[in-house]
């Protein structure tokens, strides 16, 4: 009977727990943040398609849909609204629509809605350029997009907090659980990430021989800030290589823990921020930045862009939300 | 559970509701939110995601393995051989990932999250470009350039873009070439085009420290050429290509 008894125990102090984890009502600051910073990242990333877009995205081009459909295997789960638009008036006219809704969720007008319409453009340009001219910015986009739609993202920071001013409701945001569990699951999605980075650099010689920086400061492809230099320092170069891969390695344990957490969060700016401004991968870096801030608390990110944000309101709505 | 549902019902006959849908605004931060059978499902659809998530790359990161002390054979010479061809029951497969990606693979494609997440592994490399020369029927040079080219493409993005239209082509084969070189005679015009596939080989730091230039002839490798015509059909690999390997007899 004991051993039964703690058996149940256990289980319902498992569930208590979980439910906490995920289901716990929390301020969506955080996601709200996300949504300003990601929805800027979806907009100027797909700006940047308008400067060739007929090449990139349009039937033929570079790669012909009828090409990359077959690379595809032609799956039916493999979609994109550009492998059926064919006039190129069409085209610019639904890639002017997903630049609006990319601004709209930026700014958080209609916010929900645009997140949704986010999503499902953001996945329609990867798919239209896998493979060809997609990389990991596209990947941690659509992941971005894909959480904003599950929580209030326009709860904060956002043109809909400002209408909801001007209708003279100044009540305070309320704690959500929908952005509690959007902000663990782009948490859990990112620790997934590190880990299988980490454990792909394992099977890598030059990972394990202290080198793999040099070799990626020394492509001059990807080069923005010349680092050779530290051609005559191999000790740094070796420090930063094991470094960055037990950061990976170690990322999904140490993230969760109160003292290390803060350790784990700088190196990753450090990390990102060097492949930004070292490797010319300015987009990539940031947005693996804004995904790193779901594990900054609602109240820390109220504290830096509060009073800017009351800023903003006041400008915007006459008045401020209540705290 | 109860306890909880019972401080909600009182705090919320203690306050009229909000007109707004904000109902719970006085919910305290980590109170549990939802009906418990709500939270059964989403519980369920939790599950079901983040194993979709991990199936992805667990599979991609997972290679087929012979077993321990497998004796490769030899050849005539005493030589050995090759390993052996990938669908030999010999290999090995790793059965859970490979299923279970499998097993969830149109939500992954649906959601892209098909991924690998292999940033810079297994190692760092070279990065490849295209180069291309655009010829009249007379034979006369009408355009040249490459891709990626800092100089050309611009703001950063779109030459990684570009960056990654010559690294992608390896992986996708030949015929991705030939529809690189048809769109560039399209934009340029021209009777004739020759790409040029390379590699930017990458300098260890003692050539780096010995004063070699990262961009020096040598380090730049010519993989592959292909020659195409305007007008000429690109379809599935018939079997024969005209993707040449320099120095491969063609």
């Amino acid at each position: 009977m004991g051993v039964l008894s703690d058996a149940r125990g256990y289980v319902a102090e498992c569930w208590q727990a979980w439910n906490r984890f995920w289901f716990g009502a929390v301020d969506p600051a955080t996601l709200s943040l996300i949504r300003l910073l990601a929805g800027t990242m979806l907009f100027y990333t797909h700006l940047v398609w308008s400067l060739d877009l007929q090449a990139f995205i349009g039937q033929e081009g570079w790669l012909p849909v009828e090409y990359i459909r077959r690379i595809q295997d032609q799956q039916w789960s493999v979609q994109s609204v550009f492998f059926y638009i064919k006039p190129v008036w069409l085209l610019w006219t639904v890639h002017l629509f997903a630049l609006v809704v990319f601004f709209c969720l930026m700014l958080g007008f209609f916010s929900r809605i645009m997140a949704v319409l986010g999503f499902l453009f953001a996945v329609s340009y990867a798919h239209r350029v896998s493979p060809g001219a997609f990389f990991g910015l596209d990947k941690i986009n659509c992941m971005l997009a894909m959480y904003l739609m599950l929580g209030p993202c326009g709860a904060r920071y956002s043109l809909d907090s400002v209408r909801r001013l001007r209708r003279g409701d100044t009540q305070p945001v309320a704690p959500s659980t929908a952005a509690n569990l959007a902000v663990r699951l782009l948490q859990i999605h990112l620790c997934i990430i590190y880990l299988f980075s980490g454990l792909a650099k394992l099977t890598g010689e030059n990972w394990h021989a202290g080198t793999a920086v040099w070799w990626a400061l020394a492509n001059l492809e990807y080069q923005s800030i010349d680092m050779t230099w530290l051609a005559n320092h191999p000790i740094l170069i070796a420090f930063a290589t094991h470094v960055a891969l037990f950061w990976e390695l170690f990322y999904c344990a140490l993230v969760w823990n109160r003292y290390t957490r803060s350790l784990v969060l700088w190196m990753a700016v450090f990390v990102h921020g060097g492949i930004a401004l070292f490797m010319g991968m300015i987009t990539f870096g940031l947005a693996m930045l804004i995904a790193n801030l779901a594990f900054i608390k609602p109240a820390t990110v109220r504290r830096w862009v509060g009073p800017v944000a009351d800023r903003v309101a006041l400008m915007l709505g006459g008045k401020t939300v209540k705290s | 559970m109860a306890k909880f549902e019972q401080k909600r019902d009182a705090q919320q006959s203690a306050k009229p509701a909000q007109p707004t849908a904000r109902q719970d605004v006085k919910r305290p931060n980590g109170e549990i939110g939802w009906h418990p059978a709500w939270r059964w499902m989403v519980s369920l659809l939790i599950v079901v995601h983040v194993a979709a998530v991990f199936s992805a790359p667990w599979d991609l990161s997972t290679l087929a393995a012979l077993p321990p002390g497998y004796q490769m054979g030899t050849d005539n010479l005493g030589r050995q051989v090759s390993l052996p061809p990938m669908d030999s029951e010999v290999w090995q497969q790793p059965i859970v990932p490979r299923n279970l990606r499998r097993f969830f693979r149109h939500y992954l494609n649906l959601m892209y999250l098909n991924h690998g997440y292999e940033f810079f592994a297994p190692d760092p490399g070279g990065s490849n470009l295209i180069r291309y020369q655009i010829r009249d029927s007379g034979g006369q040079e009408i355009a040249k350039g490459q891709f990626p080219d800092l100089t050309q493409q611009w703001p950063r993005l779109l030459y990684h873009r570009h960056m990654m239209l010559a690294a992608q082509t390896g992986e996708m084969g030949p015929e991705s070439g030939r529809h690189y070189a048809h769109h560039l005679l399209n934009v340029n015009g021209g009777h004739t085009i020759r790409l040029e596939w390379l590699i930017h080989a990458l300098l260890s730091p003692k050539q780096v420290a010995d004063g070699t230039p990262l961009d020096a002839p040598q380090t730049y490798l010519v993989l592959a050429n292909i020659e195409e015509t305007a007008g000429a059909r690109v379809g599935p690999p018939p079997g024969e290509t005209s993707v040449t390997i320099p120095g491969g007899g063609r």
